[in-house]
């Protein structure tokens, strides 16, 4: 765009603007929301962009949304029915066209300066209903067209004009009208705001030194990423695993095969080799999610934050040093009309694939393997007044063991980072009262010098007949041990009345539309970590330490550690030693 | 008689005395300041009291007031220092404190620390679970409490010995029998230790923030209540006779008894001084509305205060050290910029500078006290703004050659600059970090800056003022008369306060006359609790007096804002000032409100306010005329923000009188503070001895 060089000094005043302007963007956002998803969740992302789709600047909310945004903006430059005009405001949610999922819909407001288009300042935000076949989520469905609403490109205001119909539309085909609306509402908010705070930096910094600077910081975070990756030696890394299946034909399992090839500072992922697409929506849109979980991989593990003091801005710079390559007709990648709705899972395993293939190569910037899942649970019913009430949740995963350190316990891992519910909250105002929420006590996690973190386990009572939709996974592939650690536990689900709490019914990762009535209880327990390094590493004492804690119980202590401890849970050293040199054979 | 502040810092305990005779002379104020000792506080801020009492001619005896601000309760946290906690909590909820809110820490990490796990404030073998449950929406008991299982757990906690236990169950934000109950059944057993109920310490909605708060309050007792009991029976036996008093977060006062029992209350009792410093300075000119920025070594405090109002912080938003603390802070931002923060190029050739800090130890490169790093302070030092021989009056040696050679051999080459560009740069990029914050903290939540005035204070503020009022479009900048001891005046400058809270969840846009009959009844109580706080502390009925709050969300939403009601009964008629004040309220902070969807509440809050005399700041001599020629102490080159080097007066505070201006290019130095008055600007010296800087027309 320009060829003028900024100075180091003028450019950190820019970037520090241009992230200050997106944390704004994303806090009116969620702080303004109705559904419990945006406001507690802050599943959501926002940011600007200039008018070739690059992002300029983005709200650290969720890794999911970080990164999608431009493949909206694609797709609705393929879509949009007029041109842009100044005051319009335009939604976006098909998965075919950019979308990283339907339900994750788009604001987009066109940024003028001068007359001219400059850019563009949207959000993504997920919401509860957009009156697909079932309430809140879908897994077993037959198409694209039941995923309920799709917009390509329309718009919502045009010329500064509400198109009172299509708001009217919307509020008639979602199950939850007014937090759906309320939600649009604030998504408006949200990029009307960082319309005005674009034209104010415009104008404080002239048009050319601030697209000028945000080349080069997008040069910057560009260049950092390619220094890492450097650092791989050049060649193929391979690693696989498998889903559970895809919601309809059980007992299928479909593998997930990731290549990754190293050449200098450039890497490219190549998913070929795993499934093809599913009859149901458990499949991925690729340019809205699956190219997005290959670059959160690269950044997360490349430019962790926890080790590298400096911000590296949230731009489109991270995103060249990698290629991805997923077939046509592969769940990766499907083909127009396959739904693909249900997709969290499955990028989940991408990122845990290219980690894992990785780990040998830069041990010490990886973790074993972590639950790399997602547990989203769709709850809903009727109320008395005829009303529908829809909640969605989401359950912590667990992280695998660290070079440095115990996988963290009950935790959102990799691409989601969304808070939980308040539960006190959530039974004042929803015929659902959780009876447990804690740490799981029926399995253990890997064990290894560092352990993997533990799943937590939420138990849900209905306390009126009411529908359950989950989208889940990794009951059958254990979370991977790494360099001697073992591996993890798989994830259950479990329903029973309370009327009748031994009564235990196993179901499986994913159900749709099942009904439920009064009392029924439904218990998610996630997945645990896999242990990193060997276990006969990790100090007697420290042993100990878990099992005073409960991590670990005086029975894994010996199996998996070989640590002994006597009825008062002191170590008895000799009985350890002769264990571990039993052990190490 | 004597009034003393005293504030205790990272490296120096700042002080200052009041008294109606200095010296055997006439009435006046004097500041005085001592290294701190991190080891214990206590033994500076007994020496900072013997010394000023001593410069002042007061007797120990004759103190009648000491207020205090300590960062002992924040240290507890930050060195994770504290008691051995135990917590009886429901079955099936042993793991709200580790679950916490799920999100992690970093978005972008593999080896991120999650500090409430890898630093949990109760154990979690000593987290036990008892049966009891209490249900939603009305506190209905589902399943009694088991005596004989609290009973059970208390023993266990009695013999691994902990120094506290907390009683935290699900709900009992609704009906607060069970924890009571529990409580008093593990006081049979540890009749010694300290035993609190989660809907004692933060009687409010959301179990782990609830739980938080309690867990927080024990973890730190015993040894904030130490360190207090201690100071205040190493000053009785000074023969300091004094009431002692604690600054607390939300900018009121309490007594050493109620810093002891909710310590959580004090976790932020420095920089809460500090604002309401500058909004005492800003009261000496009638001057309402500010922006108060402090800037010290490692960072700089930013809160805006409107209309001569200090914010409260919304409580989504109020937490040290990462771990939630439901306890009212003052709004204010903490953010890693200021006179010790390091200038680097980074390896993808970026310039930074902070957060990282030389601290005090090693310090700026121009101490000569090991540091080769840049810093802020060095640049002001290379860019002439700093003389050495004035630093802290002279107290400390500086010598500007290192702050020379720090910049060129960091920087220079790197950025292909001289050394005074990249000394400007240097200043550019922290005063762009902190004018963003003030942006933030201002323009975001609907605060127009142009009506404001920049109270600058710190060591480091006054140097930044003007630059970070021109960035932010502020009206003036204020430099309180002693801004390098603001936080200490704060302390003489505001009033006792208590909070109390409660959850009620009620529409309030469709509430019946029962609801506001308990509603009413509701707020009655928290008034009468309210009251005997303000009482135990010898409080007349006469100074009393009450704030009730309704913390409000629309219906639907997650995040509650404060809305003030109107006197009197509450009824279905003055109700919809409540609601309008709540709409106002989104409106200002969201930029509109939803006036057709139904208000609900949340919280209610009684806050009990008692005013005490503030502190009296003596007139200045009145004088006449521009840049006055005795108070000139001598000319140097100082290089300004736009890189214009000129031949600067440097202009003795102290010899500065009431109603004179000083016009930039200028400096205004006195014992610990350096005003920078750029070409173009104005001071003009206040009737108290505020600076008011502003462009010249």
């Amino acid at each position: 765009m320009s060829q003028k060089e900024v100075d180091p000094i003028t450019l950190q005043v820019i970037g520090g603007a241009l992230h200050t302007i997106a944390k704004e963007m994303g806090h009116v956002l969620y702080r303004m929301s109705y559904s419990s998803i945006i406001r507690e969740s802050e599943d959501l992302g926002a940011g600007l962009f200039d008018a070739d789709f690059n992002t300029l600047c983005e709200s650290d909310s969720t890794p999911m949304h970080i990164g999608s945004i431009p493949a909206y903006l694609r797709g609705i430059d393929e879509t949009l029915h007029d041109p842009w005009q100044p005051g319009d405001v335009v939604i976006h949610n098909h998965p075919y066209y950019g979308a990283s999922h339907s339900p994750d819909i788009a604001a987009v407001a066109p940024v003028y300066y001068e007359g001219e288009l400059v850019g563009f300042s949207a959000n993504t935000a997920h919401h509860v209903d957009i009156g697909a076949a079932t309430p809140g989520l879908i897994i077993d469905v037959p198409d694209v067209f039941a995923e309920g609403m799709l917009f390509k490109g329309v718009k919502l205001y045009e010329g500064g004009v509400r198109n009172r119909a299509l708001w009217h539309f919307m509020g008639t085909n979602t199950r939850v009208p007014d937090q759906v609306l309320g939600d649009i509402e604030a998504q408006v908010a949200s990029v009307e705001l960082g319309v005005k705070r674009f034209v104010e930096l415009l104008d404080s910094y002239g048009k050319e030194t601030v697209f000028a600077a945000t080349q080069q910081l997008m040069d910057y975070s560009e260049s950092m990423l390619r220094k890492r990756i450097a650092e791989i030696p050049d060649g193929e890394y391979r690693a696989e695993g498998f889903l559970d299946d895809d919601g309809r034909n059980r007992g299928k399992p479909l593998p997930v095969k990731v290549c990754v090839r190293i050449d200098g500072d450039s890497a490219e992922v190549d998913l070929t080799g795993s499934s093809p697409q599913v009859p149901t929506a458990f499949n991925v849109p690729f340019e809205g999610s699956t190219k997005v979980a290959c670059y959160f991989a690269f950044r997360a593990m490349l430019l962790d934050t926890a080790t590298i003091s400096e911000h590296v801005p949230q731009n489109e710079g991270s995103f060249r040093p990698i290629k991805v390559i997923a077939p046509k007709g592969s769940i990766f990648n499907p083909i127009y009309p396959a739904a693909a709705e249900a997709r969290f899972n499955q990028i989940q395993r991408v990122v845990d694939c290219i980690i894992k293939a990785l780990a040998p190569a830069i041990p010490d910037k990886v973790t074993a393997g972590c639950s790399a899942d997602v547990s989203a649970i769709a709850y809903s019913g009727v109320r008395p007044e005829g009303n529908y009430w829809i909640f969605i949740e989401v359950n912590e995963g667990s992280y695998g063991g660290r070079p440095k350190s115990d996988g963290p316990d009950g935790i959102e891992e990799l691409m989601r980072n969304t808070r939980n519910n308040p539960i006190e909250d959530l039974g004042m105002h929803l015929p659902l009262i959780c009876d447990r929420y804690e740490l799981r006590d029926d399995v253990m996690p890997g064990a290894g010098e560092y352990r993997g973190g533990i799943g937590m386990v939420k138990v849900q009572r209905y306390l009126t007949d009411g529908y359950l939709t989950h989208e889940s996974d990794r009951h059958d592939d254990a979370p991977w041990g790494f360099l001697g650690g073992s591996d993890g536990s798989g994830a259950r689900v479990q329903k029973f009345n309370i009327a009748t709490p031994d009564k235990i019914e196993e179901l499986p990762a994913k159900v749709h539309g099942l009904r439920n009535l009064k009392g029924d209880c439904i218990g998610v327990l996630n997945a645990c970590g896999g242990g990193y390094g060997d276990p006969l590493a990790r100090s007697p004492e420290q042993v100990r330490e878990d099992v005073l804690d409960d991590f670990c119980t005086v029975e894994h202590a010996r199996e998996a550690y070989g640590v002994i401890l006597n009825a008062e849970l002191e170590i008895d050293a000799s009985a350890t030693e002769a264990r571990r040199g039993e052990m190490r054979g | 008689m004597a009034n003393i502040g005293v504030d205790v810092g990272g490296t120096f305990t700042d002080l200052i005395l009041e008294s109606e005779s200095i010296g055997g002379n006439s009435a006046g104020v004097i500041v005085h300041k001592v290294p701190s000792t991190p080891e214990d506080q206590s033994i500076a801020v007994i020496r900072g009291i013997t010394e000023i009492c001593e410069m002042a001619g007061v007797a120990l005896g004759d103190i009648k007031k000491v207020v205090h601000g300590t960062t002992i309760a924040t240290n507890a946290v930050i060195e994770y220092d504290g008691a051995e906690v135990g917590m009886l909590t429901t079955r099936g909820f042993r793991d709200i404190l580790l679950l916490a809110r799920g999100k992690r820490p970093h978005n972008f990490s593999m080896q991120f620390d999650v500090p409430w796990q890898s630093k949990p404030l109760v154990k979690r073998r000593n987290r036990i679970v008892i049966s009891e449950r209490i249900l939603p929406p009305d506190g209905r008991i589902e399943v009694a409490l088991d005596e004989d299982e609290v009973r059970a757990a208390a023993e266990l906690l009695k013999k691994r010995g902990v120094d506290a236990v907390i009683i935290c169950f699900i709900y009992s934000f609704l009906n607060n029998t069970h924890e009571q109950r529990a409580k008093e059944i593990v006081q049979e057993i540890l009749p010694d230790t300290y035993v609190s109920c989660s809907s004692e310490v933060a009687d409010v909605i959301r179990e782990y923030e609830r739980f938080s708060t309690a867990a927080m309050n024990a973890f730190i007792g015993p040894r904030t209540s130490f360190y207090l009991r201690n100071l205040q029976s190493a000053l009785r036996s000074e023969g300091v006779k004094a009431e002692i008093r604690l600054m607390q977060s939300n900018g009121g006062v309490t007594t050493i008894e109620g810093g002891s029992e909710r310590p959580v209350t004090i976790l932020m009792s420095g920089p809460a001084g500090g604002v309401i410093g500058g909004k005492w300075a800003g009261d000496l000119s009638g001057v309402e509305n500010l922006i108060t920025v402090d800037i010290g070594g490692t960072s700089a405090d930013i809160s805006v205060v409107p209309g001569g109002e200090v914010r409260i912080m919304n409580p989504r938003d109020t937490n040290v050290g990462g771990y939630p603390i439901l306890v009212p802070m003052i709004d204010l931002t903490t953010i890693g910029a200021g006179g010790g923060s390091i200038a680097y190029v980074d390896e993808g050739g970026a310039f930074r500078v902070g957060p990282r800090s030389a601290g005090a130890d090693p310090g700026p490169a121009c101490y000569g006290k090991g540091g080769t790093e840049a810093t802020v302070t060095d640049a002001q030092v290379v860019l002439g703004r700093l003389d050495a021989e004035q630093f802290l009056g002279g107290g400390v040696a500086i010598d500007p050659a290192l702050s020379a050679k720090a910049i060129e051999s960091n920087l220079c080459g790197k950025l292909d600059m001289s050394i005074e560009e990249a000394a400007l740069g240097i200043i550019r990029v922290i005063n762009s970090n902190m004018a963003l914050e003030i942006r933030a903290n201002s323009v975001a939540k609907g605060i127009d800056p142009r009506e404001y005035s920049l109270v600058a204070f710190g060591g480091a503020g006054p140097l930044h003022g003007v630059a970070l009022a021109k960035t932010v479009a502020a009206r003036e900048v204020l430099v309180p008369p002693a801004p390098g001891i603001n936080a200490a005046t704060g302390l003489l400058a505001t009033d006792m306060q208590y909070e109390f809270t409660r959850s009620v969840l009620i529409t309030i846009t469709e509430a019946d006359a029962g609801e506001l009959e308990a509603l009413n009844k509701q707020l009655d109580e928290l008034v009468a609790l309210a009251a005997d706080a303000l009482a135990a502390d010898g409080v007349t009925e006469r100074e009393r007096q009450f704030t009730r709050i309704a913390e409000c969300r629309y219906q639907g939403q997650g995040f509650e804002l404060r809305a003030e009601f109107p006197v009197g009964v509450i009824d279905g008629d003055n109700k919809q000032v409540l609601i309008d004040n709540f709409h106002e309220s989104h409106r200002r902070d969201y930029g509109h409100a939803f006036e057709d969807q139904n208000v609900e509440i949340i919280t209610l809050r009684v806050i009990a306010l008692a005013a005490m005399a503030k502190l009296t700041w003596p007139k200045l001599a009145a004088g006449t005329g521009e840049n006055p020629k005795d108070a000139v102490m001598y000319v140097r080159p100082t290089t300004f923000d736009g890189g214009e080097t000129l031949e600067t007066p440097r202009y003795d505070r102290a010899k500065l009188a009431a109603g004179q201006s000083v016009s930039g290019p200028a400096i205004v130095i006195q014992h610990d503070s350096t005003t920078l008055i750029p070409p173009g600007h104005t001071a003009e010296i206040s009737e108290f001895g505020n600076l008011h800087v502003r462009e010249k027309a």
